[in-house]
């Protein structure tokens, strides 16, 4: 750290290009091969952490320009796991009308936000995030601060009852799955010298703050 | 874990501009759980009003580092660093200045296709926090 007081660093994603943008959706439809997408990911990230050095950051990420969103990317990197925007996941909803108010009240865009769901047993293809670190590594001699999502927002949007019963019983066995994978991840970043990881459990307000928690949910 | 900083991060939503369809209300319910968490730092919303005091936290995980929330990544405008410093200089209340990080409230882009800012914001917020920090580290360096 190059102050031990006040270090600024950010929460991880930061706005994409359409450029961008373009390449996420061709490489979603199986237009664009992943290689391809990646040249233009890298080309986003050296932008943004440039952004960052420039900017006096102390400790900085990626901006999370290789993910669809900040959970839902570990599709790329799992087996047993399938990306479906939440207009897919709608016929599994036992109440589809509840539901769409749902989306439609909290001004969610059921088009734009994609679930990461289990859909068999889970393996880790390849790591999660140590690509995206150790591309940041090249760039700058600055630490480099890595997001996870974190195990509770994980296990609760990859278990769609319908889908996940053909790889675990219950959700409380998806979840010791989802555990280990997140250790050994966590692992490998700081034996790679991540300086942070950060594990992003935003859905944990919900609990606590939500009157109606089960019309709340769509993570 | 020893070799690397861990941190957990928590916030109301992010979703969205519009600020009434966020979630309302302080970490209270949550401490319990926080408390039990071995992680050094706690990443937390405090540049809205929703997120309540900073007391809440600051008094009952004094022992660990915040990662203090203190602009809003939802807005065009960038925060003036001297709103920055009151706040991070309330937190020294009950942190030392080497416990208190400057982040944004959460990311400017969660969702790819939803981002909730533009490229030009998001940079000229980063420079609010980054001059913040030097005055602080003028001010409160030993």
């Amino acid at each position: 750290m190059r102050s031990d007081m006040f270090n600024v660093t950010q929460v991880g994603s930061w706005p994409r290009s359409r450029e961008l943008l373009r390449a996420l959706r061709d490489k979603q439809r199986g237009l664009m091969t992943r290689a391809d997408f990646e040249r233009i990911a890298d080309q986003e990230v050296r932008r943004c952490v440039q952004h960052q050095v420039d900017a006096g950051v102390d400790v900085v990420v990626d901006g999370e320009h290789r993910r669809d969103n900040f959970y839902s990317f570990v599709t790329d990197k799992l087996d047993g796991t399938r990306l479906m925007s939440l207009a897919e996941m709608l016929d599994t909803v036992d109440d589809k009308a509840a539901f769409e108010e749902m989306l439609s009240t909290l001004d969610v865009p059921a088009s734009a936000i994609r679930n990461p769901t289990c859909t068999g047993k889970l393996a880790r293809r390849e790591p999660l995030a140590v690509a995206e670190l150790e591309f940041v590594q090249q760039l700058t001699d600055r630490p480099v601060k890595v997001t996870l999502p974190g195990p509770y927002l994980l296990t609760r949007s990859m278990w769609v009852g319908a889908f996940s019963r053909s790889g675990y019983a219950d959700k409380t066995e998806l979840g010791d799955d989802v555990v280990r994978i997140l250790r050994d991840e966590l692992v490998e970043l700081r034996d790679r010298g991540a300086a942070f990881v950060q594990f992003d459990e935003p859905v944990l307000t919900e609990i606590v703050l939500s009157e109606d928690d089960h019309k709340r949910t769509f993570m | 874990m020893s070799g690397v900083r861990t941190g957990l991060h928590v916030c109301r939503g992010n979703w969205s501009r519009q600020e009434d369809v966020l979630l309302t209300g302080d970490y209270h319910a949550l401490l319990p759980a926080f408390e039990a968490m071995r992680v050094q730092q706690f990443v937390l919303e405090y540049a809205t009003p929703r997120a309540g005091e900073l007391s809440i936290v600051g008094e009952a995980l004094k022992d660990r580092e915040l990662g203090l929330g203190c602009v809003n990544p939802r807005t065009d405008e960038a925060e003036d660093p001297a709103s920055i410093v009151a706040r991070a200089e309330e937190a020294l209340q009950f942190y030392r200045p080497d416990q208190i990080w400057l982040n944004p409230d959460c990311g400017f882009g969660c969702f790819a296709s939803r981002c909730v800012n533009e490229e030009a914001h998001a940079v000229a917020k980063l420079r609010s926090m980054t001059t913040a920090a030097a005055i602080l580290r003028e001010r409160h360096g030993s």
